[in-house]
């Protein structure tokens, strides 16, 4: 509003030519203003949190309780990441929640490449039931099944163990691969299908020949997407590892903040610590977010 | 395909040469085992443990009690009711502010503006956080003495509102929605902004020719453009709302005086922190079947998109 009313009258051909002499211009000049504004204030809210987050984590104990949350460090206290790190078991939490995305993102896309290509290509008794009960898998929340899988897991002796959660990770996870790399496939024309058959390709060609490679960026897509989803997973590792020695980077969060809350520097650190994997993979693999949202708005 | 058919004779064969259902069979194994062994089954569990009483501990054994469970949550317990609600309020607040935010600065974002990569990267950015890492960091910018919103309202002059945000049962639910808007918005802006790319430029400047307005264009075109998007945005916002767990574990737990329960964490704290596996599950299954109701309807259409 006060854009508009500030900048109209001190355009000079407004002055000269009377009240209105180009309305299209500044019906468009200042709406577009305005659209600036807000989105620059729009993203220096969001980007608030962000900054103060690193600010705190920069800055010693009286620092923090003395100083303006906005203000600059007065020493720039980069220990605190060291400290943090050391205190908080880091390298552990990061060594067990690669280790687990590692394995699960792969062997998952895998298993849901090859059923979203039966699903998609092959006839037989009850596909589209298949189907549907396989996506239905990816809109149930996974809380409703934890204490199940808690006994499931603790009966197969693979509670508390890297290997046991990979299990449900997977089958929490396969659900939406399917949904996505279904569609994928299916806009496949299926010509390229019978001529591929009457070369004498069969179905493991045909697969990993022709349709998989076809698919690469849903896979790259996913295979980004899957790995951020995995690494930040909570509420599973949380009802199904129970000692520091297996925690993932999630877990050591919490439990960081439960045993040290008076050190604020050195949590904020340890929270940009554990956020920063994940930074680098967005700002390397930008676009494939992107790609994979695209891939989630086509109805599949 | 008829068509391709007659045109090639060859093709008739197709039938034929097609595989066998038992290679699609083996297709599907890996995905079927993990699937029924890791999701289906527990879920039956779930649903069939909420008629049991058990501790979850493997010495004791789940004691059938019939529907006594149920009974208890609906009537006995007044924090399913809590929960209940807030799981509404929250589905509700989800569905309107952050969708709507993210339509609007998708819009605005599509504009050819300086600096909007930067703009949409910033906004994206708190969605891959992990929520845990989000929660921890929103209790320190509610932290009331120190904290960045106390401090900022107290530059602001407006040190009267400034208050233990997360202490009070007020309070509560609302600042931690705060924190799931801040981390929901850019998901749902980028898939607006994948949206918009499938609007028709043809048709903008078929209806600008005819004389329609800015906004005409955007009722007339944009908008129905935008439904199958939509759509997605308000499943995945369904889904993820019953599923809000991480940022009240991490900024409240649930509290204070249980203000900001959910049914997703009640049922975790029944089970786990209570030992009362049965009444856990019991929570479950009402979460379970809210999903259902809510998702099926939306599985039937895509189903049924599929045919054509």
């Amino acid at each position: 509003m006060s854009a508009r009313t500030n900048l109209a009258p001190t355009h000079p051909r407004a002055l000269q030519k009377g009240p209105a002499p180009h309305p299209r211009r500044q019906r468009r000049g200042s709406p577009q203003l305005m659209l600036g504004l807000g989105l620059a204030l729009t993203t220096i809210a969001w980007a608030t949190p962000l900054i103060f987050i690193f600010l705190t984590s920069v800055k010693s104990q009286s620092d923090i309780a003395n100083n303006l949350p906005w203000s600059l460090p007065t020493t720039w206290e980069w220990q605190n990441y060291a400290a943090a790190a050391e205190r908080g078991d880091f390298w552990t939490g990061a060594a067990n929640s690669a280790a687990i995305s590692l394995i699960k993102v792969p062997f998952g896309l895998f298993f849901s490449s090859l059923a979203a290509f039966a699903l998609a290509r092959l006839n037989f008794p009850m596909r589209r039931v298949t189907l549907g009960v396989i996506a239905l898998g990816a809109l149930i929340p996974v809380q409703v099944a934890l204490g199940p899988l808690f006994s499931t897991l603790l009966n197969l002796d693979l509670l508390n163990t890297k290997i046991g959660i990979l299990f449900p990770y997977l089958a929490f996870g396969i659900s939406y691969q399917v949904f996505i790399l279904y569609g994928f496939f299916r806009a496949v024309p299926r010509e390229l299908d019978e001529s591929a058959r009457i070369d004498g390709a069969n179905t493991w060609t045909l697969y990993w020949r022709i349709i998989l490679p076809l698919a690469k960026p849903a896979l790259a897509a996913l295979f980004i997407l899957d790995f951020v989803a995995t690494w930040n997973e909570y509420s599973m590792a949380l009802a199904l590892l129970q000692t520091p020695d297996q925690f993932t980077v999630p877990l050591n969060i919490t439990n960081f903040q439960t045993q040290f809350t008076a050190n604020i520097g050195q949590l904020n650190a340890y929270i940009m610590l554990s956020v920063l994997p994940v930074l680098v993979v967005y700002l390397l693999f930008q676009r494939y977010f992107v790609q994979g949202a695209f891939s989630g708005a086509i109805k599949g | 395909m008829t068509v391709t058919a007659s045109r090639h004779p060859q093709l008739r064969r197709r039938r034929k040469v097609d595989a066998p259902p038992w290679v699609a069979v083996l297709f599907l194994a890996p995905t079927l085992l993990l699937f029924v062994g890791f999701l289906v089954y527990p879920m039956f569990m779930t649903v069939w443990l909420s008629f049991y009483e058990w501790t979850g501990f493997r010495i004791d054994t789940p004691t059938f009690v019939g529907l006594e469970n149920y009974d208890r949550i609906f009537t006995k317990d007044p924090v399913f009711w809590t929960a209940f609600r807030n799981t509404l309020i929250w589905l509700m607040l989800s569905l309107a502010v952050p969708t709507v935010l993210g339509l609007l600065l998708a819009l605005g974002l599509n504009n050819r503006i300086p600096a909007r990569n930067l703009m949409r990267s910033l906004i994206y950015i708190p969605g891959v956080m992990a929520s845990i890492a989000v929660a921890t960091m929103w209790v320190w910018m509610f932290n009331p003495i120190s904290g960045f919103v106390n401090s900022f309202l107290r530059l602001l002059g407006l040190g009267n509102f400034a208050q233990d945000w997360l202490g009070n049962p007020d309070t509560a639910l609302l600042s931690i929605f705060i924190a799931s808007v801040w981390q929901g918005t850019g998901f749902g802006m980028i898939l607006f902004l994948a949206g918009l790319q499938n609007v028709p430029t043809e048709l903008i400047d078929a209806a600008k020719v005819d004389g329609a307005n800015r906004r005409q264009v955007f009722r007339a075109v944009t908008l129905p453009a935008l439904r199958p998007t939509t759509v997605v945005v308000i499943v995945l916002t369904l889904i993820n709302s019953l599923k809000v767990f991480d940022l009240i574990v991490g900024m409240t737990g649930g509290g204070p005086v249980q203000s900001t329960q959910v049914l997703a964490l009640w049922s975790y704290t029944s089970s786990f922190t209570n030992h009362q596996f049965g009444l856990g599950n019991a929570i479950a299954t009402v979460l379970l079947a809210i999903s259902l109701l809510l998702v099926v309807p939306y599985m039937i259409w895509t189903i049924k998109g599929d045919r054509e």
